[in-house]
C-alpha cells in the first residue's frame, strides 16, 4: 500500500473514522485526482460521515448541501437579497444617485445571498468540503446543473459576472438510491460503495466510538448485529443503531447480553413494529443463541 | 516517460475487455484509471484494484463484471511474467469464459432491440402507422380482448401498442394546463418590472413549477395475467418520456422488481423473460406481495405518485390483509389504479372478496383488455 494511502487511513483513525483500505483508497484518489466522489450504500453505514471526516482532518471548512425533491438553483447556488434590496430602494428614494448607480449598489455582493454551492467555489484559502448529501432526492433537472457546476467550478451571476473557484473544493456525493442516478453523473465521479462492516470492522467501531464497552461485550454485539442483518426486516439496522445500542448497553452496565436485555432495548435497533414482531417470533422459536452464538 | 505511456496502453486495454463485457466506460474514466495507477503502489495488487475499481466502476451492479475481468487480467500479466511493470504486455487477454459463453445470448438480444427502436421511429414519423392493418381491421383489432389473438398475431398487436402510445405520449405532453390563480410570486422579475416606479407595484407571478408525474406498475403474473401485464408494460414504457419515473414490479406469490430489467434497450427481452420469475406453485397472493410492496418500496409512493394494480382479484390470501395494505398506498399515492381484464367481459361482476375489498378504495377502475381500453387508459394518468 502507499504510504500516501496509510496515512490516510490513519489520519481517518485518528479523526475518529473506522476505516478500512477500500475507503482510504478513495479518498485518496479523489483528493489526488481532484474529482467528485460518489459514495452509495444502505442507509446508516457512514457515508455522510466520510466528508464530515475529511474536513476534519484536512481542518478544511465542510459546505453541505441537502438535497430534496423541487431543489433548485436559488437554493443551492444564489438568490438575490429582495427584502434587503427593497429597503434600500426606499431608503435611497431622496437621494439624488442615478438609476444605474441606485442599481449597481442593490445587485452588489452585500445583496447576495451565497448558497452552498456559490460558497464552496468562492472560498479563499483552503479547499472546503462540499458534501452534496442525499443527491437521488434531488429532481433530474438538478442533477444536470450540478453536473455543470461541478465540471467548471465557475458560476456566472448576469449582474456581478464569472466567478471562478480558485480552489476548487474536494467534492462529496451521497446516495441511498431511491432514484437511479444518470449515467453522465455517476461517470463523472470516482465511485465508493459502502457496504455494511464485517464482524472485525464493527468491533473496531464500538470500542473506538463507546468507551464503556469491553471487547467480549462488543464482540457479542456485533455478532449479533450480524445475524439481525441476515433475517429478512423492512428497515436493516446501519452502525448508526450498533452504536446507539452499545450505548444504551453501556449505559445499563451491562457486560454481556441476555435475552432480557434485548428485549429491553430492542427499540435502539429496531424501528419498525413488523420487524420487531419478525425478530420476537425468531427469538422465541430459535432462542438468542442463534444470534449470538457461532463465535469461533 | 515510456512507463506512463504503457500504463496507458494498459489501461485502455483493460478498459475495451471492461468495455465488451457490457460496461459503458468513457475514455474520460479511462484517463483518470491512468492518473490514478499514478498515485498507487503499482507492485500491490490491492492498490491497484482499488485505484481501478474507484476510478471505472459506476455503479454497485458492475462490481461482478469487473472483478471478473480484473481478475483475468491480472493474472494474465502475471503469466507473462511481468507483475505490473508489464501491464504492457503484448496482446489483448481474452475476454472471461463466462462472458464469452453469454455472447450469442447478447447478440439475439442486440437484434431484438434493433428492431424495436425501428418501431419507435416509424411512429415518430410518418404518422399514419395506426392504419398499417387498414382501417376496418384496426377498428376489430381495438376491440378484441388480447388473450383472443392467436399466438402469431401477438407481435404485430405489440407493435400496434406502442404506437399507439408513441401518438398518445406526444398528446399528452402538450396538454398544458391554465396557470392557477395565484401562483407563486416571482419576485426576481417582479423587481426587475418594477425597478423604474421605486416601488413594488406590479407583481409577476410564476407557475409552480409542475412536477412530472410518477408511475409505480404492480403486474400480476401468475396465469392468464401474464400477457394482459405484458401488453400495460409494452404501452406504459412507450410513454415512458412523459413520466418522470416508471417504477415497475411483478407479482404472483412473492413480488419482484423489474424496474432495472425493464431499462435500456434490451426491455423487449426483458418482457419476455418477465414469467421467468413466476413461481408455478399456485395462486396469488395480493395481500402479501403489496405487504412486502410497502415495506421494502414505500418510499417510492408519494402524492406524486400514480399506483396502477394490473391483477383479476383472484386471491389466495387473506382479503383483510389486502384491504389493508390497499388503505396504506391509497393513503400515500396521488391516484390508484386498479386495472382488471375480466372487466372487458359484460357478464363480469367483481365478486371476489379481494376485490370486494379493495374496490372502495380505488380511484379507478377499469378493464385493459384491449387497445382500446389501453387508449383510454392514457387520459386517466394525470393526478387531476
Amino acid at each position: 500500500m502507499r504510504p500516501e494511502i496509510e496515512k490516510i487511513q490513519q489520519m481517518m483513525e485518528s479523526a475518529d473514522y473506522v476505516t478500512d483500505p477500500a475507503i482510504a483508497t478513495s479518498v485518496h484518489l479523489a483528493m489526488t485526482l481532484k474529482k467528485p466522489l460518489l459514495i452509495e450504500g444502505h442507509a446508516g453505514v457512514g457515508k455522510t460521515e466520510i466528508a464530515k471526516v475529511m474536513s476534519r482532518m484536512l481542518h478544511a471548512n465542510l459546505i453541505r448541501l441537502q438535497c430534496y425533491e423541487g431543489l433548485d438553483a436559488a437554493q443551492a447556488l444564489y438568490e438575490w437579497n429582495y427584502p434587503k434590496q427593497l429597503l434600500h430602494i426606499k431608503l435611497e428614494e431622496s437621494t439624488t444617485h442615478s438609476l444605474r448607480e441606485k442599481e449597481a449598489t442593490i445587485f452588489s455582493e452585500p445583496f447576495l445571498i451565497r448558497r452552498p454551492l456559490l460558497q464552496a467555489i468562492s472560498q479563499d484559502g483552503k479547499p472546503p468540503v462540499l458534501l452534496i448529501d442525499e443527491v437521488d432526492r434531488a429532481d433530474e433537472e438538478f442533477e444536470a446543473f450540478l453536473l455543470e457546476v461541478l465540471s467548471e467550478f465557475q458560476v456566472t451571476i448576469p449582474e456581478i459576472g464569472t466567478l471562478k473557484a480558485t480552489h476548487p473544493p474536494y467534492v462529496i456525493l451521497t446516495s441511498n438510491r431511491v432514484r437511479e442516478l444518470s449515467d453522465a453523473l455517476r461517470r463523472r465521479c470516482l465511485y465508493l460503495w459502502v457496504d455494511f462492516p464485517g464482524f472485525d470492522k464493527e468491533v473496531r467501531i464500538v470500542m473506538r466510538k463507546v468507551p464503556g464497552v469491553n471487547e467480549a461485550l462488543a464482540r457479542q454485539i456485533s455478532r449479533f448485529m450480524e445475524s439481525l442483518r441476515s433475517i429478512r426486516l423492512a428497515k436493516v439496522p446501519g452502525v448508526a443503531e450498533t452504536l446507539d445500542w452499545a450505548q444504551a448497553l453501556a449505559s445499563l452496565h451491562a457486560d454481556h447480553i441476555d435475552e432480557e436485555l434485548v428485549l429491553e432495548t430492542l427499540g435502539c435497533v429496531l424501528k419498525d413494529a413488523d420487524d420487531v414482531k419478525r425478530f420476537k417470533r425468531e427469538l422465541t422459536s430459535s432462542g438468542l443463541k442463534r444470534f449470538v452464538a457461532a463465535e469461533g | 516517460m515510456a512507463r506512463s505511456r504503457d500504463l496507458t496502453t494498459a489501461v485502455l486495454r483493460f478498459g475495451h475487455m471492461l468495455r465488451a463485457a457490457g460496461m459503458p466506460l468513457t475514455i474520460g474514466e479511462m484517463m483518470d484509471g491512468v492518473r490514478a495507477l499514478d498515485a498507487v503502489d503499482l507492485l500491490d495488487r490491492q492498490d491497484v484494484y482499488l485505484a481501478l475499481r474507484t476510478t471505472l466502476v459506476a455503479r454497485y451492479e458492475e462490481f461482478p463484471i469487473f472483478d471478473r475481468c480484473f481478475e483475468t487480467f491480472w493474472r494474465f500479466q502475471a503469466e507473462e511474467g511481468q507483475e505490473l511493470e508489464g501491464l504492457t504486455g503484448p496482446g489483448t487477454p481474452a475476454i472471461p469464459e463466462e462472458h464469452a459463453g453469454d455472447s450469442g445470448a447478447e447478440a439475439a438480444q442486440k437484434k431484438v432491440s434493433v428492431a424495436l427502436e425501428g418501431w419507435e421511429e416509424q411512429g415518430d414519423d410518418d404518422g399514419e402507422p395506426l392504419e398499417v392493418p387498414g382501417v376496418s381491421e384496426k377498428e376489430i383489432l381495438m376491440d378484441q380482448d388480447f388473450s383472443s389473438f392467436p399466438v402469431e398475431d401477438l407481435d404485430e398487436v405489440a407493435r400496434l401498442t406502442i404506437l399507439i402510445a408513441k401518438r398518445l405520449a406526444r398528446r399528452i405532453s402538450r396538454r398544458k394546463r391554465p396557470t392557477r390563480r395565484g401562483g407563486v410570486i416571482d419576485m426576481r422579475r417582479s423587481m426587475r418590472a418594477n425597478l423604474m416606479k421605486g416601488e413594488i407595484i406590479e407583481l409577476r407571478r410564476r407557475e409552480r413549477r409542475r412536477r412530472k408525474v410518477r408511475l409505480v406498475l404492480l403486474c400480476d403474473v401468475s396465469g392468464s395475467m401474464d400477457l394482459y401485464s405484458r401488453f400495460l408494460l409494452q404501452f406504459l414504457y412507450a410513454l415512458q418520456n412523459v413520466f418522470g419515473r416508471v417504477e415497475t414490479f411483478t407479482f404472483s406469490t412473492r413480488l419482484t422488481r423489474v424496474t432495472e430489467h425493464l431499462k435500456g434497450a434490451s426491455y423487449r427481452t426483458a418482457l419476455a423473460r418477465l414469467t421467468e420469475v413466476r413461481d408455478f406453485s399456485g395462486g396469488t397472493r395480493i395481500g402479501e406481495s403489496l405487504q412486502e410492496f410497502n415495506a421494502r418500496w414505500g418510499s417510492l409512493v408519494d402524492r406524486h405518485t400514480i399506483v396502477l394494480l394490473l391483477s383479476d382479484g383472484w386471491d389466495t390470501g387473506e382479503p383483510d390483509i389486502l384491504a389493508n395494505e390497499m388503505l396504506t398506498i391509497k393513503r400515500k399515492a396521488g391516484r390508484l389504479i386498479w386495472l382488471n381484464p375480466l372487466l372487458g367481459n359484460p357478464s363480469y361482476e367483481p365478486l371476489t372478496r379481494g376485490m370486494a375489498a379493495a374496490l372502495p378504495l380505488v380511484d379507478h377502475f377499469a378493464a385493459a383488455h384491449n387497445l382500446a381500453s389501453l387508449r383510454d387508459l392514457a387520459g386517466h394518468l394525470n393526478l387531476r
